[in-house]
């Protein structure tokens, strides 16, 4: 017996929960990828510990932490620039490369063009 | 005299032998589409990759007694890589390597807005069956509302090979047009202040979930819907390549050399394909306007979806990342980042609109696989 279904009311209501069905089970499945995660717990423990130098350098307020790689040239700049809006060294509390993702940077510098 | 006679039979046998004896009106009407292509993607840069070696191989389908798909050669070859699905699951490994899943593993919820644009996909192919079509060629015809050429292609190779050339032109076509098709249905059925919402910065996404989810969901899919387990399974290799960090050569390749060797390959076959016999008929025009309502229909049902996402978050959810979960990657997320900025100029919804984004590429293929193992040829 051919049971080919030809209504296309049917068709599109069977195929339209099928889809939803399986975007559904895969939504668990990342969710639970995300529960299993083993490195959540280790990511929540390295901010902790970089804050600690921080937290000494404001108590200090002597320089600001500086992440490794960036001249002292860079600083200057950054401190110059800083200053110039009456913001003193000693409030800088650290300077490090920002931390953008890609799509977060295509869609600023995607902001910036149409804005032209 | 002789010699005249001679001259002038020779003459009449190259003439014979030569395209120009039975070269057709609809050839050159052909020739002519195939010229007016080439403008679109050199002129106004629409698609520019896809459509050049389609309009290119449209003029050559309209060379007469060429023998290109009589006779062994590349022509022959290229259109086997057609006929026999190959390529689009090579342009998927491409897709999946390009692929950044971040911003649809850190909001999975936006899996929902890819299910709700394949409704043009079903529009359209209700709208099919009632013109007359086929159950399967509807299909073939519906899958253009899915904004995914490779997948429209693998479709109308597998369910209407005969109609394989307007379904990869609509579909190509309507690809390009997104930035001047959607803003009006997004603007129309979105108020300003719900285009205005401002959505949160998005979690970190742990290079662990990065690597398990292609494979978890490859293998997911791939048991639920084993007709789609080959552009699945591709793209989620191209992913792997892409975010394991030790195959950098591999997902180098599969971004640029291979893609483009098989977007050439791929492109130039899919023009080869209209020729006038096959493209000069009313059931061209009736794709084309097909194409049109699956593409509007996707549109508009991943907007609708997205305004009820909002109102049940809490005005969290901008509902024009709605509109990208039609696929056409990732033009539409741009489509949503343009117009959520012209309301609110500090609104930044590209990496947000990825997520349906990216979810409507899985959607259109999970669409395409539950309708080859429903009305599939057996």
């Amino acid at each position: 017996m051919d049971n080919t279904v030809t209504n296309p009311i049917v068709i599109m209501l069977i195929n339209m929960s099928i889809v939803f069905g399986v975007l559904f089970i895969l939504n668990i499945f990342i969710r639970f990828i995300h529960f299993i995660d083993p490195t959540k717990v280790r990511k929540k423990a390295v901010p902790e510990r970089a804050a600690a130098p921080a937290r000494a350098a404001v108590q200090t307020a002597s320089a600001p932490v500086v992440a490794s790689g960036i001249s002292g040239e860079t600083v200057a700049a950054i401190a110059g620039a800083l200053a110039a809006y009456g913001v003193g060294f000693s409030q800088i509390k650290a300077i490090r490369p920002a931390e953008r993702n890609s799509w977060a940077g295509a869609a600023r510098i995607n902001g910036l063009r149409n804005k032209r | 005299m002789e010699i005249f006679s001679a001259f002038a039979v020779s003459l009449q046998a190259v003439w014979l032998e030569s395209g120009f004896a039975s070269f057709t009106i609809g050839n050159l009407m052909m020739i002519l589409v195939g010229i007016f292509l080439l403008y679109m993607a050199i002129a106004k840069e629409y698609e520019p990759l896809l459509l050049t070696p389609i309009a290119f191989g449209c003029i050559m389908a309209n060379f007469p007694a060429t023998g290109f798909l009589e006779e062994p050669g590349v022509m022959q070859v290229i259109n086997y890589g057609i006929k026999f699905e190959i390529f689009p699951p090579l342009i998927f490994l491409g897709v999946g390597a390009m692929t950044d899943f971040g911003p649809l593993l850190a909001n999975p919820n936006t899996l929902f807005m890819g299910a709700a644009a394949q409704f043009g996909v079903f529009v359209a192919l209700a709208g099919a069956m009632v013109l007359g079509f086929t159950a399967q060629e509807a299909s073939a015809i519906g899958i253009i509302g899915g904004a995914d050429g490779p997948t429209a292609i693998y479709m109308a190779s597998k369910m209407a090979p005969n109609l394989l050339g307007a379904i990869a032109v609509a579909a190509y076509s309507y690809m390009s047009l997104v930035p001047l098709i959607q803003p009006p249905i997004m603007k129309l059925l979105t108020s300003k202040k719900e285009r205005e919402v401002k959505m949160d910065q998005l979690r970190q996404v742990s290079h662990f979930e990065k690597m398990v989810f292609p494979v978890a969901s490859a293998v997911l899919i791939s048991l639920l819907l084993p007709p789609v387990a080959a552009l699945i399974s591709m793209l989620m290799l191209g992913n792997l390549f892409r975010e394991s960090g030790v195959t950098e050569r591999l997902s180098d390749t599969s971004q640029n050399a291979l893609c483009n060797i098989v977007t050439i390959f791929l492109a130039t076959g899919t023009g080869m394909t209209m020729n006038a016999n096959d493209f000069l008929t009313i059931q061209t025009l009736e794709i084309i306007a097909l194409g049109l309502v699956a593409f509007a229909g996707g549109t508009a049902a991943g907007v609708i979806l997205g305004k009820i996402m909002c109102r049940l978050s809490g005005w969290k959810i901008n509902p024009l990342i709605g509109s990208a979960g039609v696929s056409a990657v990732p033009m539409a997320a741009r489509v949503s980042q343009v117009v959520g900025q012209k309301a609110n100029p500090s609104n930044f919804l590209l990496m947000h609109a990825m997520g349906p984004n990216v979810a409507g590429v899985i959607g259109t293929a999970v669409a395409a696989g539950t309708m080859l193992a429903m009305i599939g040829p057996r």
